[in-house]
């Protein structure tokens, strides 16, 4: 990444037409853990990796429940996410009371996003750190939408975002065709094997450090967490892995501590465990 | 002791032809039983091509009348067109509804525009807004609901229209006690505005 | 090509020497780093193309629209910043309801787009914020006949009988300039319309694309819309052939 005098402030362009304050903040997104959304025609699924800070606390939760008919998984600055997740909690409330019916998910997110464009425009704050994928099930069928720092959001057919997601997204890629003829069931197995392919050769996924949530028709937003994962997890025994993430670095951590290495960031100021996931 | 207001207790009258609209009313203004002034005009122009007859309180006809009137002009500047009727009803419509417990004023909203030609909006008291082909208001207007109903004709020429507007206003004056004075009329159309006065003499007396 | 400010350009709300404001200028190169967008007025309507960029196979067909309907009438399509675009569009139908509760009529485009164009002013004077990354193309069919308006981050706007924004907007000018717009139909437009993006569009650069068409017009009774499918599937016949057509008659040569 460069330094140069166009960065300091949200309110300023650069030459070249560009944001960098809005781009340096979705590098934030990219330090946090990886997450996968898919959704086949009748239900969405978000899968997560869950960091430890250290050995002694638990994992830091990755999925959050909005309404009985969306949840979000998170990329980036936790403390963002959780602003985020407590507005839209309260515009589902809000519409549910109001219309009687569940807020439908294309305009959750356009309000999201309109909101968080606020902050890429003026001064005094700076945009949301977090990128979102977004699952939700409503009238016109399953979601999984990406909202990113610089108030975009997209509609997906899956996606994946996070630390080393381009092998996720690789393998989401791959198999793209597939997935509306999915189960529910199949499609966490294609999930968690675009997560899987996120880690380093000698990690694995285990109960502790994955999480699966699924939404859909006639099933409401649902957290699997810990044992409630195994059954999950069983299912990709024996699954080649497709080589996924190459050599670790050396100074690549104990197997079973999911820090980020050290070296694949620049320096900061801030110990990194305080501020994102 | 009872205080009075200046009070318009008035007949007002209004008939669309093809072609533009023609409005007319009574003259009189009383604050309890005395006449405040006979020969008073409650035909007040809002734009070039929209008046309207006030009925009520005269203090707050006048008030709306000035605001519509100011909103409007400022309205037409930034649209670069004149103003539509049913706007100027409904800048009207939404203080009276507003402001409905505070104020007393039945207004006849009428003119021309390009787009719909002549239009007449009846607010009456409460803030109630609706195009009316003929439309009264005023306390005189009860006289001559029967007259209006069974006299119209909606291909009336210019002048068969101001005839039908004029004797409506006399008979409604030869009724109501708080109806009086001269008849005042304005015919509004693609041309402009011509205003006309029918003296005591020129009334319509029936037999 | 971009000309440097150095020191005078860090807040909209300063001056160059040369009497520039650097800011917005910037965020107009925002713009032009956008796929395309085309407005064509004819005789009896306006049309719209955009040449939206697709840069991931993930997302859904439907995913970063960049054609928006304010009231029922009016036709947005933006260029620049699709966040920022939003917002835009969310303030001018914001802008449309208010007129209609007060003036109890639908608002007129031209007016929304002075209205549209005062604000993104108003973001351009100021150092605590920044000018709106976006231009915007406004249309309607109504008493005055069929309207084209764009406004982009300055606040400047103009009316129009054909329009181009975005990176390709020079080639696009070139083409819409050999039309003679307000003599053609809207259903003639369309398809010259759909043409210019296919002739304008970047292979090399921008692989995947998606055509996104609307109008407005007499035809559609004012209402703004985006086109119906087999329209749509007509046109892009039409540009792709006419497309082959250059490219044989290149070879000739």
């Amino acid at each position: 990444m460069f330094r140069n005098q166009y960065d300091n402030d949200v309110t300023v362009w650069s030459p070249q037409g560009r944001l960098h304050q809005v781009e340096y903040a979705m590098e934030a997104v990219k330090q946090g853990a990886a997450t996968v959304g898919l959704k086949c025609r009748t239900h969405a699924v978000l899968v997560a990796l869950k960091r430890a800070s250290s050995e002694l606390s638990a994992h830091q939760k990755k999925i959050m429940p909005i309404d009985g008919h969306v949840g979000v998984s998170i990329a980036g600055l936790t403390a963002d996410a959780r602003i985020l997740s407590r507005w839209m909690r309260t515009e589902c409330l809000n519409a549910q009371y109001a219309h009687d019916r569940p807020l439908p998910v294309s305009r959750l997110i356009s309000d999201l996003g309109n909101k968080m464009q606020v902050c890429t425009q003026r001064d005094g704050s700076r945009p949301y750190g977090v990128g979102l994928l977004v699952a939700g099930y409503d009238e016109s069928g399953p979601h999984i939408y990406q909202t990113c720092p610089s108030a975009n959001y997209f509609d997906c057919k899956a996606m994946a975002i996070g630390a080393r997601s381009q092998s996720a997204r690789t393998y989401l890629e791959k198999h793209l065709a597939e997935f509306p003829d999915c189960t529910w069931q199949e499609i966490v197995t294609h999930a968690l094997l675009a997560l899987r392919d996120t880690l380093p050769n000698d990690m694995d996924l285990t109960t502790k450090n994955c999480t699966v949530a699924v939404v859909g028709k006639g099933m409401e937003f649902t957290i699997h967490e810990d044992e409630e994962v195994a059954p999950f997890l069983a299912k990709l025994e024996g699954i080649q892995r497709r080589g996924g993430h190459g050599a670790a670095p050396a100074a690549e951590p104990a197997p079973l501590r999911d820090e980020p290495a050290p070296e694949e960031r620049e320096p900061r100021p801030d110990s990194p465990q305080t501020m994102e996931h | 002791m009872e205080f009075f207001f200046h009070c318009l207790q008035t007949t007002l009258v209004a008939a669309e032809f093809p072609g533009g609209v023609v409005i007319g009313a009574d003259s009189r203004t009383s604050t309890g039983t005395y006449v405040a002034n006979r020969v008073s005009n409650k035909i007040t122009r809002i734009t070039d091509s929209v008046y309207c007859c006030r009925s009520g309180s005269a203090a707050d006809t006048q008030a709306l009348a000035d605001i519509v009137s100011y909103r409007m002009a400022m309205h037409e500047i930034e649209m670069g067109r004149p103003a539509a009727v049913r706007t100027v009803a409904n800048t009207f419509r939404e203080m009276c509804y507003q402001y409905r417990d505070d104020l007393m004023a039945g207004i006849l909203c009428a003119g021309y525009d390009r787009t719909h030609g002549g239009q007449i909006y009846s607010l009456p008291i409460g803030g109630m807004m609706v195009r009316q082909k003929v439309a009264s208001g005023g306390s005189g207007s009860t006289y001559i609901y029967g007259y209006l109903d069974s006299n119209y004709k909606p291909d009336f020429t210019a002048e068969q229209c101001v005839d039908f507007i004029r004797k409506g206003v006399s008979l409604a004056i030869h009724r109501d006690g708080s109806s009086g004075g001269v008849c005042r009329v304005a015919i509004i159309t693609a041309n402009g505005v011509e205003r006309r006065t029918f003296t005591g003499d020129q009334l319509f007396v029936p037999q | 090509m971009s000309s440097i400010g150095t020191g005078y350009d860090l807040s909209a709300s300063q001056f160059s020497p040369d009497g520039r404001v650097f800011q917005v200028e910037y965020a107009q190169k925002a713009v032009e780093n956008s796929g395309t967008v085309i407005g064509l007025r004819g005789k009896d309507g306006v049309v719209f193309a955009v040449e939206k960029i697709i840069t991931s196979k993930l997302f859904e067909q439907s995913t970063n629209k960049r054609i928006f309907t304010v009231d029922r009438h009016v036709g947005l399509a933006v260029a620049g910043l699709i966040a920022d675009a939003r917002a835009l569009a969310e303030t001018a139908r914001t802008e449309a309801s208010n007129y209609r509760a007060d003036y109890s009529a639908p608002i007129p485009v031209r007016h929304l787009a002075d209205r549209l164009g005062m604000y993104l002013h108003a973001y351009t004077l100021y150092s605590f914020v920044r000018p709106f990354g976006c231009s915007v193309m406004m249309a309607a069919y109504g008493e005055d006949g069929p309207e084209l308006f764009m406004a982009d981050p300055s606040g400047v706007h103009f009316g129009y009988y054909g329009c181009s924004i975005g990176k390709a907007r020079q080639s696009a000018k070139t083409e819409i300039e050999k039309l003679k717009t307000s003599e053609l139909t809207c259903a003639e437009l369309i398809k010259e319309a759909a043409k210019i993006i296919y002739v304008i569009h970047d292979e090399v650069k921008d692989k995947e694309f998606e055509l996104e068409l609307s109008w407005v017009g007499e035809h559609t009774g004012g209402r703004h819309q985006l086109v119906p499918k087999d329209v749509h599937e007509a046109a892009e016949r039409y540009a792709k052939a006419a497309l082959e057509e250059d490219s044989d008659s290149d070879e000739a040569m």
